[in-house]
């Protein structure tokens, strides 16, 4: 009984949490205000290669007509 | 205090109306950013439909279906790798929050439902493409990749279905640019700039640019051993096909869309295009032909079109039964349409059904505060789709159907290969942005048709910038509107790019619009001016 | 500096003055001896159809429309500027003499400009009753974005139904294969006078400018071409003669590549920034169009016409994928071909096709051909832009140094 007590408390408790996370759109600003800037920074310094040193090869496909 | 308001407003949540006391949604908004002080109060049923079956229950879909269609740890990898990835799919749920506020009953759970199926198939394509990626998985080319067939988003994904049990199609720039745009709109900025960066000019499509520019930041994944491109829809994203031929560098078949497709000789020609395209994926995956396969997909996918004819006629009811909003309308139907046959589909047509019908044998008014009823026509805005939710929330503008929504209008006949090829035709010609906007003006004025039939009194007359088809056809709609006396509002916009007009710009001018010219009042007068250009 | 010391060619004000408005004085004469003016805007709508006897072919111009303000309003000015030029024209009268315009949905501003003139007869939007001629009608055709053998078909199939069968029932005009072949031959007959006028551009000091090309190039495009040949003979005869000057007065020879291009002064602008135009492969130019058509064994004459139009065109709306890569290296072999020291890509601003075809051609041509690339956009008429007189200018300046590093 105390266990099943105990599980529902937390459960309840849970539930509120998760509630005021949605309410107050916590995990919104988390998110725009974490998340979003922490992503873009590693985006941002990530390193690319040039794409513009492909190859433009003339003859490497074959054709394909209908 | 009136406790009695109190308590109603709790039950009930707010009334929309400023005359009956007003929910004023723009308060709830935090400046700049979008988000809210607190999500809102829609009444104790609606809030807790919202938090259990819109909330919680995507929030968990969102993990779930991952594992269901692919592998997870593909799936963080490409979300680290992938910029278009990483930061759109986190505020999935804000995307939610956009287009379905100040929504109640039924529309809220069917368009939510709508929302939800765009999340499941979005997932399907990213969750194939990341374990498909060479990027992904240490370089190999893994059995994933061989059984890929990457196509340009807008070909449409019916071309694959005779080889659909063993291949799965992808449209290579649909989840990394179109439905990115709409979750967040910040990602394509680097695509545009990008493009714009090796010496392409501004003025081009900036979708076609946006497409482009995936490529040229090394963003896209390398999950296919071939492409298959489109024309679709204008000149530049021819030129797109040619900037992501050498990018992309695989073997290529261009399956193309004549313009002119009321013409019987151009539909003969296109048959011969797609069987030159069915020979090519033969040639490519060394699998024949599945005429069965075909049918079966074809049939399914019938279906969905059967449904959808179902929910127009419903939306085409002076009654106002229709529980779908305009944002929820206008993008299932695009996706689905385009996308082609998905069991998530079917799942959420069957859950919409029962809604629908209890809407229409209730009489329920589900956007009860509509002022007009607005036909959308031309090319909407990716980063304001959700404009509409707005405009009804602070003009009753209830925007009922959409001009990308009536493109695919039909079903492909399975009696006979000759005919199912002609239909095929029709369908891929009739493709989106194009059966009307750069098919002939005689398909870009049907909007008179339309406005009758689905009974509405307004136009929100989409003016993409840089779409030289619809700028090309400018003064005719002008002087067309006012030889017909038709209530019409222009609404700028550069489809992805935020930066070229502003959500606040567009709602600047519908403002100025229904003040000026329609001298009404706004229902909910909190929406007038809100800043929330760092929005998602 | 450019051709302002040699010797003036005869007939090269008389050609200037053609050039002034569509309906010249040769097109006059022609309406005058009752044959029907076709116009059409594309290099994909085969001139040689438009004409056969009984008509004859005027490729749209809209010379020293600067401010095409009308069309702004019903276009936007947010499209390009020769579609929305021809439209104010038209709009102005100008096209007035047309009986009939041969359309083609292939770039989308010139193909609302004909849906702007075509008499519609829709319920759903007004005709706007431009083109003031009762015969006047207009006709479109669907154009493959391929060459293959299902596009050749096609592509004939189009041309029967919405050329010839058009110009039969509505204009009375012979569209038999003997006609057709007539008018091949007098097609090639243009052709081999413009190719011999073009050669003189392959030699190291030419007896003709760019500038002067383009002018012939242009009329022989705009006239009706029986009323044109003799002045065309004559110049070719004249050129045998021409001597050129004893010191070449260029800095460097270009190939101009790019988008519509019917403005003369805008070759007169880069060659008088030292940069001869050698060869012309833009939407107008000759290269393409003046190869002359060949009827091969087994194929009718529309057949052969509809082949010869697809395989000569570099237009970058094709779309398969060795077609698009092989479009780069055809610059690179006309670049060899007339002794060009670099290239010179233009695209018209709003022109989509140009905008991205631009891009690689400026890359893989000096990446990948060792060529200079003068990347440019412009405006359907600039000719005083002092803008792109400074990107001539330090485009022939980096060429120069280039031949100084090479040892040239």
């Amino acid at each position: 009984m105390k266990c099943l007590k105990k599980v529902v408390g937390i459960g309840a408790v849970a539930y509120a949490a998760l509630f005021a996370v949605f309410f107050f759109d916590l995990d919104g600003k988390l998110l725009f205000n974490v998340v979003e800037p922490f992503l873009v920074k590693h985006y941002d310094e990530m390193e690319r290669p040039d794409v513009l040193k492909t190859a433009y090869d003339m003859n490497k496909y074959p054709k394909y007509d209908a | 205090m009136d406790i009695k308001k109190l308590a109603k407003d709790f039950w009930y949540g707010k009334p929309h109306t400023a005359e009956e006391g007003g929910r004023r949604l723009g308060d709830i908004q935090m400046p700049k950013t979008g988000l809210y002080y607190h999500r809102e109060w829609r009444g104790v049923k609606d809030t807790f439909y919202y938090f259990h079956n819109i909330w919680m229950y995507n929030y968990v879909h969102m993990v779930m279906d991952i594992v269901k269609f692919g592998n997870p740890i593909n799936f963080l990898k490409g979300t680290w790798r992938y910029r278009w990835m990483g930061q759109s799919y986190l505020p999935v749920i804000h995307w939610f929050d956009r287009g379905l506020a100040g929504l109640r009953g039924e529309a809220l759970r069917a368009s939510a439902l709508h929302y939800r199926a765009m999340v499941s198939a979005a997932l399907t394509q990213i969750t194939r493409m990341f374990d498909a990626d060479v990027r992904l998985n240490g370089g190999k080319k893994n059995d994933t990749y061989m059984h890929t067939i990457a196509m340009k988003e807008t070909t449409w994904g019916g071309m694959v279905y005779p080889w659909s049990d063993k291949f799965q199609y992808v449209p290579v720039e649909m989840i990394p640019y179109f439905v990115t745009c709409h979750v967040n709109s910040h990602t394509v900025h680097n695509y545009i700039d990008a493009v714009q960066s090796i010496g392409l000019p501004a003025d081009p499509c900036p979708m076609c640019q946006a497409e482009s520019g995936l490529f040229v930041l090394n963003d896209f994944p390398e999950c296919s051993p071939m492409f298959i491109t489109c024309n679709e829809a204008c000149d530049g994203s021819v030129g797109t096909a040619v900037l992501q031929d050498w990018f992309f560098d695989k073997p290529l078949y261009a399956l193309t869309m004549p313009m002119l497709f009321d013409d019987p000789l151009v539909k003969e020609n296109c048959m011969k295009d797609i069987e030159g395209c069915w020979k090519f994926i033969e040639e490519q995956t060394g699998v024949p032909f599945n005429w069965d396969l075909l049918v079966e997909c074809i049939e399914r996918q019938n279906k969905i079109q059967e449904f959808e004819w179902e929910k127009w006629e419903v939306a085409a009811s002076p009654k106002g039964n229709y529980p779908i909003n305009g944002v929820a309308q206008a993008l299932y139907r695009i996706f689905s349409s385009q996308y082609g046959d998905l069991p998530i589909w079917h799942e959420t047509d069957k859950k919409v059904r029962p809604i629908l019908e209890k809407c229409v044998a209730k009489d329920i008014k589900t956007f009860p505060q509509t002022t007009h009823r607005v036909l959308a026509w031309s090319c909407a805005p990716l980063y304001y789709s959700n404009w509409c939710t707005w405009a009804y929330n602070c003009w009753g503008l209830n925007v009922v159907i959409n001009m990308d929504s009536l493109m695919f209008n039909m079903t492909i006949r399975t009696d006979s290969y000759e005919h199912c090829l002609e239909d095929i035709a029709v369908y891929h010609m009739w493709a989106p942005m194009r059966r009307m906007a750069v098919g002939g003006m005689h398909h870009i004025f049907e909007c008179w048709e339309y406005m009758e039939k689905f009974n509405c009194d307004m136009v929100a007359m989409y003016d993409q910038l840089a779409c030289k088809g619809m700028q090309g056809v400018h003064g005719m709609f002008e002087d067309e509107f006012r030889k017909r006396d038709i209530k019409a509002f222009w609404m700028p916009h550069a489809l992805p790019d935020s930066r070229i007009v502003s959500r606040a710009e567009i709602r600047r001018l519908i403002n100025d619009y229904m003040t000026t010219v329609m001298h009404e009042e706004p229902l909910d007068p909190s929406l007038l001016e809100i800043d929330d250009d760092m929005t998602w | 500096m450019g051709g302002f010391l040699l010797k003036d060619l005869k007939h090269l004000i008389y050609f200037e003055n053609l050039l002034q408005e569509a309906n010249n004085e040769l097109v006059k004469k022609g309406k005058e001896d009752g044959k029907f003016a076709i116009g059409y805007t594309c290099y994909f709508m085969p001139e040689v159809l438009l004409d056969l006897p009984g008509c004859f072919s005027v490729r749209l111009r809209a010379p020293g429309c600067t401010s095409p303000d009308i069309a702004t309003y019903y276009m936007s000015g947010r499209v390009c500027h020769y579609g929305r030029s021809l439209f104010e024209r038209a709009l102005e009268g100008g096209y007035n003499f047309l009986d009939a315009q041969m359309a083609t949905e292939t770039c989308t501003v010139t193909c609302r400009f004909q849906e702007h003139i075509k008499q519609k007869k829709l319920d759903s939007v007004s005709d706007m009753d431009v083109i003031k001629n009762d015969k006047f009608f207009c006709e479109f055709s669907d154009i493959p974005f391929k060459k293959d053998a299902n596009a050749v078909d096609h592509y004939t199939k189009q041309l029967q139904a919405h050329v010839l069968n058009p110009l039969k029932e509505n204009l009375g005009i012979d569209t038999s294969d003997a006609a057709l072949l007539q008018a091949i031959k007098e097609h090639n007959e243009i052709c081999e006078i413009i190719n011999e006028i073009g050669d003189y551009r392959k030699a190291e000091n030419p007896v003709i400018t760019g500038y002067e090309f383009h002018v012939i190039q242009l009329v022989s495009l705009v006239c009706p071409k029986y009323l044109i040949i003799d002045k065309l003979k004559e110049t070719a005869k004249e050129l045998k003669t021409r001597k050129a000057d004893k010191k070449w007065p260029f800095r460097c020879k270009v190939v101009l590549a790019g988008s519509e291009n019917d403005d003369p002064e805008f070759t007169k602008l880069i060659e008088s920034c030292g940069a001869e135009v050698v060869c012309d492969r833009y939407c107008y130019g000759a290269v393409e169009s003046r190869q002359p058509i060949e009827v091969k064994e087994g194929e009718t004459p529309l057949q052969a016409i509809a082949r010869h139009y697809l395989d000569t065109s570099n237009c970058p709306r094709f779309m398969p994928q060795h077609d698009m890569r092989e479009r780069k290296q055809r610059i690179a072999d006309l670049a060899k071909e007339y002794n060009a020291d670099g290239v010179i890509v233009v695209s018209n601003k709003f022109c989509e096709y140009w905008s991205y075809e631009r891009v690689i051609d400026t890359i893989v041509l000096q990446r990948d051909f060792g060529l200079p690339v003068c990347s440019i956009e412009k405006e359907y008429i600039n000719g005083a832009s002092g803008q792109l007189r400074t990107r001539f200018q330090a485009f022939v300046e980096s060429v120069e140094i280039k031949k100084i590093q090479e040892g040239k």
